[in-house]
């Protein structure tokens, strides 16, 4: 780092005394610029770039793409679909359990609570980006055998082994889906707030999630209590764990806090308007 | 406002960051919305619990299987890895005592100890061991479905073969017992013309 500013400093004590900058007195890099090859002489005269007789020298090329009769490549294939609606295609950037279990490790989130996708932007450590496709977090399964919080988390995809890793410590997951008119309000509630709206309702899932969150196995937000809790044990017994009794355990309430299928925070309702200045919550009057 | 009223208010203030459920002094009431649990699934077990061990029914396995039944020790896997398979344990070993597992109903129980009389070591224990996957919890929950098919097996009833396969099976033995008598005919009279002729009664 010394060395630089030696280096800079020298260069501004030459610039005080060298002479104007001007176009004679500029000069490009060596070797940056290549001299024109001209079509004259020994190395560009002659047959000038167009080699020995044939078509090429005689300027009369195939067309691009011609395969001297067969049917070229790019007219071969009349319908690739690979790709398409990809761009419509909803994405759920991954996070691990390892860093899951990192986060909570040096205190980046706190675990007394529900975690859900606020808790998760809050930390300044991931990011969502509703308006490129993105619908939430999945829950992935890297460093499942070392997670060892007891969480209450909501992402909005995970795979059976990751449900069993959480549940095998007493914790509780969902898998809630949120609309992009919601993410955007999810991920940075505070700059929403100062907008001076209301909060408004979460839409449903579209017609091809909604198998997904209204099935117990995937812990849906949309599926039967009783159907979850049935499946708790299923999982207990294919995982081969022993399921912890959660009605026993002192932060119940907290692991069993669940939002409402219309709510976007927990404690506040859709309709309601916060006043973040005066700290004021201005409720619709019921008529 | 004395002390005490004073400590009971600020506890009162302090439950209020509790969340959406009715349980607390009946202050907090949760959000309902027109698609809330209650009216999605108007008669079941809205709050979480957990549901006790299925009852064994006389007969059949119903696959569970008490954890504290079964003894899990892990060690290092085999096979390629580098540092991970060196140093983690992921391999799964699951033992018990198959005489003694009142968990699997009697009679698959004697049947499992017919079949797997070779598999079993001398103090009397059935293992099984699994290394299939990097993971630990992945490598247990085979080694129980690996069980659970052992366990399965033996109670699977292979259907009876069928009155038509019987009789085509009773025509096929018959037809074989048939052409084996003919060829020893056969083979016979060939043998006897070799002989001169007997002295016959002309």
């Amino acid at each position: 780092m010394a060395n630089l500013r030696d280096a800079s400093d020298k260069a501004l004590k030459l610039l005080r005394t060298l002479p104007r900058v001007q176009i004679g007195n500029l000069r490009p890099n060596p070797n940056s610029k290549k001299p024109d090859k001209r079509g004259r002489a020994q190395h560009g005269g002659d047959k000038h770039g167009a080699g020995n007789k044939g078509s090429g020298q005689r300027q009369n090329f195939m067309r691009l793409g011609y395969e001297t009769g067969n049917q070229p490549f790019y007219l071969r294939f009349p319908y690739e679909p690979y790709y398409k609606g990809h761009h419509m295609r909803r994405q759920y950037p991954p996070l691990s359990l390892l860093q899951l279990q990192v986060l909570i490790d040096t205190n980046r989130i706190d675990i007394s609570q529900p975690v859900d996708i606020t808790t998760l932007c809050n930390s300044g450590l991931l990011t969502l980006k509703p308006a490129e496709m993105e619908y939430g977090f999945q829950l992935t399964d890297e460093g499942l055998d070392n997670f060892k919080a007891k969480i209450n988390i909501e992402v909005q995809h995970a795979s059976e082994a990751v449900i069993a890793a959480v549940e095998r410590n007493g914790g509780v997951i969902r898998t809630a889906y949120y609309d992009p008119r919601s993410l955007h309000i999810l991920k940075n509630p505070k700059k929403w707030f100062e907008k001076g709206i209301p909060i408004p309702q979460r839409m449903l899932p579209p017609q091809d999630a909604i198998e997904y969150y209204t099935d117990a196995k995937n812990r849906g937000y949309l599926a039967n209590p009783e159907e979850i809790s049935k499946e708790r044990l299923v999982l207990a017994q294919k995982y081969g764990y022993e399921l912890p009794k959660i009605e026993e355990d002192a932060s119940y309430e907290m692991l069993t806090a669940a939002k409402d299928a219309r709510q976007l925070f927990l404690g506040l309702e859709p309709g309601w308007l916060i006043n973040l200045v005066d700290k004021t919550i201005i409720k619709a009057k019921t008529t | 406002m004395n002390k005490i009223t004073r400590a009971f208010i600020s506890v009162l203030r302090q439950s209020n960051t509790s969340y959406s459920s009715v349980a607390l002094l009946g202050r907090q009431l949760s959000y309902k919305s027109d698609i809330s649990l209650d009216k999605i699934y108007p008669n079941a077990r809205l709050q979480l619990y957990t549901p006790p061990p299925p009852a064994s029914t006389g007969d059949k396995f119903n696959g569970f299987i008490p954890k504290d039944k079964l003894e899990v020790t892990y060690s290092r896997s085999s096979g390629p890895g580098g540092q991970h398979v060196n140093t983690v344990n992921t391999k799964v070993d699951v033992r018990f005592k198959l005489a003694e597992a009142e968990w699997i109903p009697q009679q698959t129980r004697e049947k499992l100890l017919k079949a797997l009389a070779n598999k079993v070591t001398k103090e009397g224990y059935y293992f099984i061991k699994s290394d299939l996957t990097r993971s630990q919890q992945l490598n247990l929950a085979d080694a129980l479905e690996k069980l659970r098919t052992v366990i399965r097996a033996q109670e699977f009833e292979s259907a009876a073969p069928s009155e038509e396969t019987l009789e085509k099976v009773r025509r096929r033995q018959e037809k074989a017992a048939r052409q084996r008598l003919q060829l020893k005919r056969e083979r016979a009279q060939v043998k006897a013309d070799r002989q001169a002729p007997g002295g016959i009664d002309l």
